[in-house]
This record gives C-alpha cells, structure tokens and sequence, in this order.
C-alpha cells in the first residue's frame, strides 16, 4: 500500500521553526483565536492590509504547489468546497453544508452555493469542481497532492450545483482533502495537465471565484489583490491586501516599527519582546497545531529499551525550558497528539514528569551503571550520543545544549551538533537514517491522522526513528477506515497513550505561533495553522 | 589589439566551461536534495518520486550535465525546481535591480575613494593621510552586513531619511528621487566593501607618480598645482586603478548576495541565496554562470582599458 496522507505536516521546515515560541498578548491555552482588542464599532469598508511575508508562494495554483504561503494564497484568490476553521475543523466554503457521506462512508456528495461567480462573470457550476478534482487523477499530472486523492475513483456532476466524489475505499481523511480552490473549467480546460503547473499565464494572473482578485504579481517584490466586490460571502471590508516579500526577519520587523507593513507573518521568540514594545502593534500567539521533540533512533542499541527512553524523559525539565527559553508561550508536550483538537486529544496519557532520581532507578534497572569518568556504561559501552539538528534556528540550538546539561546529570553524555537543513535532512531521512538522536518539528496537518507511527513509513516515510509497534501499525490501518468520528477518535487516542508510553520520541512542547499585527486591523483570527485566514473579515479601525 | 581581444574572447569559451564542470559537481557533491516539494507527509514518496523522474533528477550526473549543457547553448538555462518558472525569466526580472545597484556601488566607490586617495597622497603623513588609513582600516574591518544593519538602523528607524528595504515605495508611483531614496544604503553598503582598497591603492599609486620626474618638472615650469596633481599626476596615478576596477565586478556580484539579502533588494544575489537552500540547480547555475561570465568580462575589460589608459602597453 502506498503511503498517503498522513495527516502530519513538517514543522521542520526550518523557517517555520525559527518562528517558534515565546509570544505575548492574548495567546490563550488550546486553539483560541486571538483578536487584537476588541472591536471599538462597526466593521467599516475600505483600506488596505500590507502583509509582510518572509517568502514568496510559488504559485497561486495549489494543486501544484506544496507551501504554506501558496495555500494561503489559493485561498485569497479561489473558493474551496470545505475550508478548515480555527479549531481545525472543516467547515463549508462553497459547499452549502457539510456533504451528504453515504452509509458505507464512500460516496460523499456537496451541494454547491448558486449563483457563485469567477473573477471574469461566468458562473462557477459543479463543472468546475469536477473540472479540477479530476485533475489529481490524471496521469499527467505531477503535482505533489496525487497520493491524497488515491481512494477517489470517480468524481462527477449530479447537476449544476451537485458534486458527488466516490471512493474505492473507505478513508477517513478524505473529508479534509477538499480544501483546493476550484479552478475554471472555461479558461483552463484547453491546457494539458502537464503544463497547469507551468502556466505562468494562468497561475500568476488567476481568475478564481475567491474574496479577492490578483491584480499584480511583481516577483521577489510584491503581490497586490483587490477586493472581488462580488464575492459569494459579501464583499471583503478591506479594499485589498497586498504582500511584501521581505528577506530576512530584522527587516521585518523594522518594517513594522516604522509602518511599512501592517501584519508580519511569523516572528522569531527573541524579535517577541522587540515587537510588543511597539505602541501601534498587537503581538499575537496561539498554539500550534504541532509539536517539537528529541527523536530517539531506535537502530541504535542505546535507545532499544522503553525504560531507558521513559528514563530520559523523565531527566529533561521540559517545563522549566518552556518557561524560561520560551518565555512561558509553549506548552509541555506528552504525546504526539494536538491539543488544538480536542476531540482526538487523550486525557489518561502516560506522563514523564522531570525527576532524575526515578530516570537514574530506570536506567539502572536497565541495566546501566556509573563508570569511572561518571558517564554511564553497559557491556562496556558508554551512554554516549550525538544529538543533531538543523541550524539557523535558536530554540532547537539552546535545546541541545539544555538537554545535554540535564541528561549529564543522571550520566548521559550528550554532543549537541547542528547542521544546514538540506544536508540535515539528506541525513536523517531514509535511506541513510545516520544520527543517533535529532531535534525537529511538526506542523500538523490538514486531517488529524496518526500514519507516520506506521511501520511501513519507515523505509519511505516519516517515521524516521524507525519506530514499529504491530499494535499501532493495526490502530493506524483502522483509524484510516473509520469514518464515525467517536470510534476513530476512541482509535487515535490508543494510538497516542501506546506511543505516550513507548516514547520513541521524547515530545518536549507545543510552540504557539507568534504574529505581529497593527492594532487598528481588526475581524482578525490567528489561526492555530494558517497566517492568513478570513481576510474578508478583516477590517480597519482609522 | 582586435586581435588580442578576440584571442581572449575565445579563450572566455574553455574558462567558463571549466567553470561549469567545477560548479555542476560541487553543487552535485554537496550534500541535500533538490527540495522539489516541501517536506510535507500529505505529500507522499510515490508523488515526489514522479515529480523527481519529470524533473530528470533520477538520471546520472553526468547525463544531466550534458543535457543541461545542450540546453545552455541553445539560450535555454532551464526552469526551477520549486518555481517552475525558466530560469532566464527569474534572472531577467531581477538582473536589472542588481546591475542599477552594481553600477550605483562602482561609481560611488570611485567618487568618494579616488579624491580621498589623492588628497591623502598629497597630505602625506598629516593628520588627513592618517585619518584616511585609519578610516580605510576600519572599513576593511567593517563587514558589510553589519555596517548595513547599522545604517538602517540610524538612517531608517532612527532618522527616517531612508526606507527600510526594497527598491520602491509599496503603491506609489515611478519616482527618481523615492527610487534614490531606496538605492542609496544598500548601493553604499555595497560600496563600501570596495572602498578601502580603492583609497589605498589611489594614494600609493598617487605617491608613486608624485615623486616621478615629470611632476618635477611640472613644477618647475610654474604650472599650478591643481594641474600638476589632477592633470599629470592623476591621469597616470589612474593607470592601476583601472585594473582594480575590473576586478570590483566579481567583487560586487559576491557582495551583491548579502547586501540584497540585507535590504530586501530584488535582485538575483537574493534568487541565488534562496536556490541555494532548496537545492534549486538550474538557478544556482544560471546564476553562478552569469557572475562567471561576469567575472571574465570584467578581466577582458580591464585589461583593454588598460592598453587603452597606457600607451606604453600593446597587446
């Protein structure tokens, strides 16, 4: 079986991660939105939002792009048949409702909004829809999204405003995949597939069906969208958003001091304190949907035992770290699981506390003993390890160096080590899975899903410590079937306590996501995944 | 001469060729991999390795050499991994931002060094010549990130002379003077990596020709100062100067990467930078060719100045 959709989606991205922790202002425990301060009237139209961002989408076409900024920019631009909501669940967009799910969870069906039109007058019909999911199951197609779409056999339209997707297979994930902006089939249909991703003329002057309008794609530079005053939903109160693509976070945040942008997207813990000084600036933080964690390579025969594993956990002060390197905008992390969705978050997880007299009674019932130079040894071998991660990223670094100080305590010797993210990965990741313990995130993505636990990531996949439980290879191969959302929830829980207490990890915390933005935008919401998020709410207070 | 310069023009064609072999099997060596889709776990192997076998990544190197190759001599450098746009386009919408701040840098350089060399030259052992070396050391010293940080901070933030970034303002029309405004720190920031050593070697170059027997007998003859030191003197203390500025292109275009960085400046030092992290290969070699090809105008350039500048010299 191919791997699909597993529902987890890098944090490691280690620009994403330099972002991490440490925020101020209204960052609330669980997924909560945060508003910049409450609304002093009536939402008002007009104006206009300049964004900075850090990088530039790669194409406002998502079905061929994989970053968080093209999404983000699809979403602007194109309407969604379902859209994911601040408490990451999916909510309809286009859709009038959620769809109708056939009784053996296979067949889904959406009834369309009328009278929806693209940017160019012409209507927008089930056509459409069916026009770009079929995309994904064409054999030309090369974009990166054809393994979510897998279990979808046939897609077609019932009438107008009715889209009916048939699976092969039950797959749980499914209802969260369809969250692509429809394409028209009226400008796009005489384009071979293999060349949608490549069409510059489309892709950077985009006729969607969304709140706003691409007006102009200056690369490297700018990108400008106005107003689509006939949106479905209701004209957006701003007038337009327009992106500045800055190149390094410094910059980003001197542009925001002397109000050059209005909203920085993303902001590094240590730029936290820079930004909440600022009188015209609401620093903005949620927790995110992800964790960060020290992975244990389970090859190695150091970290072959659970106790050992439960030991180290134990002698790290994950508490103490989020309270002093993040600043207290974290939280302590126990298992894989997210705390931004509740209804798969397990309330009975085994939990390692920091005490390094119960981490030095596991290890020495391990079978681990001090040796003269103080380290710990084992038939002779010391507990000796090299602890890597990526560069360019604070939080991680002062990680290490905080881990090996603890784990000295109770006789680990740790080699905290760092390198550029491209060699990294190249090393860490299958085939070569060459490190004895790494530092690394997650975002989690679109579906709660569980796969990465799977054994079968391991050779082609995520699951890079090489983790393998047939108890969970079982759980995940169900939990992909379960469509009644209780009996996959009761699944993903087990999956969670099962990997809370075999530690192949040791899940230190959940980052909140920082943002800065000027205090008279308002009708803002953080999103716990997306920095762009209902933009046709938002609206100034000058 | 035409001779000569055609004789370099050829020899251009084995240069740039080595460049490419040497650029194309480090690129290849270094570790990591093209990063043709973000490391997402919604995006499986099964869907990386069909963009990798399209993108003609899964053959040997040397095969993708050859055809990269055939490509380069029909115009075409390709078209990036992540952006899936041809790399010619990419360059051609940044070139332009990086030659006008390239162009801005040299002539500042020159402007502000070439005087200050002289003037130190003709003050020798004063406080001024001190003053200058001191100076000269100390932007040697500099690095160019940090004096550029610096001069947003004063100039930008605490000022607000200068905008923080960019090359124009967000919205507003074409205007010179908002267009000087965004070019002038960054241009000088760039500058100012060349222009210790232009001082430096104007003023040796200036003492050397001051104490030559003509400038004398130029002042013998009762001729003015400011003739003596900006007509005999200078011309000829420019002579090695012409040289040193040949070589500031390769200079800038290394220089080019940081500044752009530093200021958001559109350009490609700033493409090659994000090329480099993804593993983008037709841009990193794009680029790296242009700034090679760059490098040896520069050289042929400076060195038919040269024979130009002296008539002692003859190819």
């Amino acid at each position: 079986m191919r791997i699909q959709n597993t529902g987890l989606s890098i944090a490691a991205v280690a620009s994403v991660l330099l972002a991490l922790a440490g925020c101020d202002g209204s960052g609330g425990d669980g997924a909560a939105a945060a508003s910049a301060k409450p609304a002093s009237s009536e939402p008002r139209y007009g104006g206009r939002v300049i964004i900075g961002a850090f990088a530039e989408p790669v194409s406002s076409n998502d079905l061929f792009a994989s970053d968080a900024y093209s999404r983000e920019l699809a979403a602007l631009v194109f309407t969604r048949l379902m859209r994911m909501n601040e408490r990451l669940e999916m909510e309809p967009e286009l859709a009038e409702a959620p769809p109708d799910v056939s009784a053996d969870g296979k067949v889904f069906t959406y009834h369309l909004h009328h009278g929806v039109k693209f940017h160019d007058g012409v209507e927008l019909t089930a056509r459409d829809v069916v026009f770009t999911y079929r995309i994904f199951k064409h054999p030309d197609y090369t974009g990166p999204r054809a393994s979510q779409f897998s279990a979808l056999s046939d897609v077609e339209a019932v009438d107008d405003y009715t889209v009916r997707f048939t699976l092969s297979e039950p797959d749980a994930r499914f209802p969260a995949n369809v969250r692509y902006g429809i394409l028209p089939k009226h400008l796009l249909d005489k384009v071979p597939v293999a060349s949608l991703g490549d069409d510059r003329d489309f892709n950077d002057h985009p006729i969607g069906a969304g709140p706003f309008k691409l007006v102009d794609w200056t690369h490297g530079q700018t990108l400008t969208l106005e107003a689509n005053p006939d949106y479905f939903g209701g004209r957006p109160y701003l007038d337009g958003v327009i992106y500045r693509f800055i190149a390094n976070q410094s910059a980003g945040v001197l542009l925001l001091q002397t109000g050059e942008v209005d909203y920085l997207l993303s902001l590094p813990e240590s730029e936290a304190q820079t930004v909440g000084e600022m009188p015209h600036v609401t620093l903005l933080g949620t927790l995110q949907h992800g964790y960060v964690y020290i992975g244990w390579n389970l090859r190695n025969p150091l970290f072959a035992d659970k106790r050992v594993r439960q030991a180290l956990a134990h002698a790290v002060d994950r508490q103490e770290f989020v309270d002093t390197i993040l600043a207290g905008h974290g939280r302590v992390a126990d298992s894989p699981a997210s705390p931004v969705v509740d209804w798969a978050y397990p309330d009975d997880l085994p939990t390692f506390p920091y005490d390094p007299a119960r981490a030095k009674a596991l290890l020495a019932e391990a079978g681990w003993s001090p040796g003269p130079d103080g380290v710990l040894r084992k038939d002779g071998r010391r507990f000796s390890f090299m602890l890597l991660t990526n560069d360019g990223n604070e939080v991680r670094r002062d990680l290490g160096v905080i881990v090996q100080q603890q784990l000295a305590k109770v006789g680990v010797e740790v080699k905290p080590a760092q390198m550029e993210w491209g060699a990294f990965l190249d090393r860490v990741q299958p085939p070569r899975s060459d490190f004895d313990a790494l530092i690394l995130g997650w975002n989690l993505g679109n579906a709660v899903d569980p796969s990465n636990w799977h054994s079968r990531e391991i050779a082609q996949g995520l699951n890079y410590g090489g983790f393998s439980n047939a108890r969970v290879d079982e759980l995940v191969d169900r939990s992909i079937r379960e469509v009644d959302r209780t009996e996959r929830a009761a699944t993903i829980k087990e999956i969670y306590r099962i990997v809370a207490d075999e530690q192949p990890d040791l899940f230190v915390y959940n980052p909140e996501k920082l943002a800065a933005l000027r205090s008279d935008v308002r009708g803002f919401v953080l999103h716990p995944r997306d920095y762009i998020y209902a933009p046709e709410k938002w609206w100034l207070d000058r | 001469m035409l001779s000569y310069a055609l004789r370099r023009i050829a020899m251009m064609i084995p240069i740039l060729l080595g460049i490419s072999v040497i650029s194309f099997s480090i690129m290849y060596v270094a570790p990591g991999q093209p990063a043709v889709m973000n490391l997402d776990p919604e995006i499986s192997f099964a869907d990386r390795a069909k963009q990798i076998e399209a993108l003609g990544l899964n053959e040997p190197a040397p095969v993708q050499y050859v055809k990269w190759l055939g490509n380069l001599l029909r115009g075409n450098l390709g078209t990036s991994f992540s952006r899936r746009v041809p790399v010619t386009t990419m360059i051609g919408e940044r070139l332009p931002n990086t030659l006008l701040l390239m162009v801005t840098a040299a002539l500042l350089a020159l402007l502000i060094s070439v005087p200050i060399g002289v003037l130190s030259a003709r003050k020798q052992y004063t406080p001024i010549d001190y003053s200058v070396t001191i100076g000269a050391f100390l932007g040697l010293a500099t690095p160019n990130f940090w004096l550029g940080l610096m001069l947003i901070m004063v100039f930008s933030v605490q000022l607000g002379w200068t905008p923080v970034g960019g090359v124009a303002t967000l919205g507003a029309g074409f205007s010179v003077l908002d267009r000087l405004q965004h070019l002038i720190l960054p241009a000088f920031v760039l500058a100012s990596a060349e222009m210790a050593g232009l001082t430096r070697y104007t003023r040796s170059s200036m003492l050397e020709v001051l104490h030559q027997d003509y400038i004398r007998t130029a002042r013998a003859k009762g001729l003015p100062e400011r003739t003596v030191i900006y007509k005999h003197g200078l011309r000829n203390g420019l002579i090695p100067i012409v040289t040193i500025v040949g070589l500031m292109l390769p200079t800038f275009v290394g220089g080019a990467v940081i500044t752009e960085q530093l200021f958001s400046w559109p350009g490609i030092g700033k493409l090659f930078i994000e090329a480099v992290f993804e593993r983008d290969y037709p841009v990193i070699m794009g680029i790296t060719m242009l700034g090679a090809l760059l490098t040896v105008i520069g050289n042929l350039a400076a060195d038919l100045l040269y024979a130009m500048v002296d008539p002692r010299i003859e190819y």
